[in-house]
């Protein structure tokens, strides 16, 4: 079924151009993006391959996405050693020294980039914050969580997302088709 | 009141029917009453009301939010000459406490609420009718998420009749 789904992915893909988010986003590839962070610099989902990413849509106006940062700062403390990043994309149309202040009053330690409209179209039309999409070292997406959470599936969410074995489709199709040739079936027999 | 019936009925009759739905999948919706007909004379000024109702399971930021993050809810008109406007009333807001913060309480609308302007009319104003445009801004939560801050038009006939 995960294969079959993959496939519609795929061929999805291929006629819309850059990858988007929709529906079933469970072990699906995190598109990409090239953000600025509060400090100007720029940052790519792929410059951390390799780590479970928190990737967490919030805004300033939302009182529930408050809530959850003093949560995020005790993760990133937690499991930043076994390989998560919590990044905090912001969708204010606010200042980025405003949205500084307040990440800074909050005592976020993870980086905050600034939000826009086709980051928010990638994944999916992001307009219910807070939004927290899990994604494992691989860049596949574990899974997408609208709303306040608890602090405890929170914490489960990242443990899924570190331990999280989803492969690229590519790969999967690879061995989907390996698995398929004359001679993988008679080795099979 | 009666004025809400055809619009509750609208609203309100699908919600029966839907099945429970995720989060962010419904919509925050505000409404603004039909404004009946509003009339004033030259060189002097009227009370006008403005009836809003809110969605349920939703509530909107008051005019004076208790935080600087937080966005109010504005009317905006624009003077459309003869017709200027005075003084906006907004309601105090209610404080509430809600699951994601029950600590933190919130000055907002929920339900029904309304916000006077005054329009006040030129002197030597030609009788007729003039339109006014608007809108209301207001950035909506439930009890688990916010929406993005989002504008309604607001829009009326004002008739200038003569003394």
């Amino acid at each position: 079924m995960g294969m079959i789904q993959a496939g519609k992915y795929l061929v999805r893909t291929r006629k819309h151009g850059p990858i988007k988010l929709a529906g079933d986003v469970h072990g699906v590839k995190a598109p990409d993006f090239d953000l600025r962070t509060l400090d100007g610099s720029k940052v790519k989902l792929s410059d951390f391959r390799g780590k479970a990413v928190l990737l967490n849509f919030w805004a300033t106006w939302c009182p529930p996405c408050k809530v959850e940062m003093p949560w995020f700062v005790d993760l990133q403390n937690k499991y930043g050693k076994d390989g998560l990043v919590v990044l905090g994309v912001a969708m204010d149309d606010s200042e980025a020294s405003k949205i500084a202040a307040f990440a800074h009053e909050m005592g976020v330690n993870y980086p905050v980039l600034l939000g826009n409209d086709q980051v928010s179209d990638d994944y999916g039309n992001v307009q219910y914050l807070p939004t927290t999409f899990y994604i494992d070292r691989n860049g596949m997406v574990v899974d997408k969580m609208a709303g306040l959470l608890s602090r405890q599936e929170i914490e489960q969410q990242v443990q899924k997302a570190l331990q999280s074995t989803y492969k690229p489709v590519a790969e999967s199709r690879r061995a989907a088709v390996a698995a398929a040739t004359p001679a993988a079936k008679d080795a099979a027999q | 009141m009666s004025r809400w019936l055809c619009l509750a009925a609208i609203l309100l009759a699908p919600a029966g029917l839907l099945p429970a739905q995720a989060p962010g999948e419904k919509q925050p919706t505000v409404i603004m009453a039909p404004v009946g007909n509003v009339e004033v004379h030259p060189g002097r000024s009227t009370d006008l009301e403005l009836d809003f109702r809110i969605g349920t399971e939703f509530h909107i930021n008051s005019n004076k939010p208790r935080a600087d993050y937080l966005i109010p809810t504005v009317l905006k008109l624009t003077p459309a000459p003869p017709i200027t406007l005075g003084d906006v009333k907004y309601p105090p807001g209610e404080d509430m406490s809600f699951a994601f913060a029950p600590n933190e309480k919130l000055s907002v609308y929920s339900g029904d609420f309304a916000i006077n302007a005054l329009l006040k009319c030129a002197p030597r104003a030609t009788p007729g009718t003039y339109p006014l445009k608007g809108e209301l801004r207001f950035q909506a939560c439930d009890h688990s998420a916010c929406y993005p801050p989002r504008s309604i038009p607001v829009q009326f006939q004002v008739t200038v009749v003569a003394k």
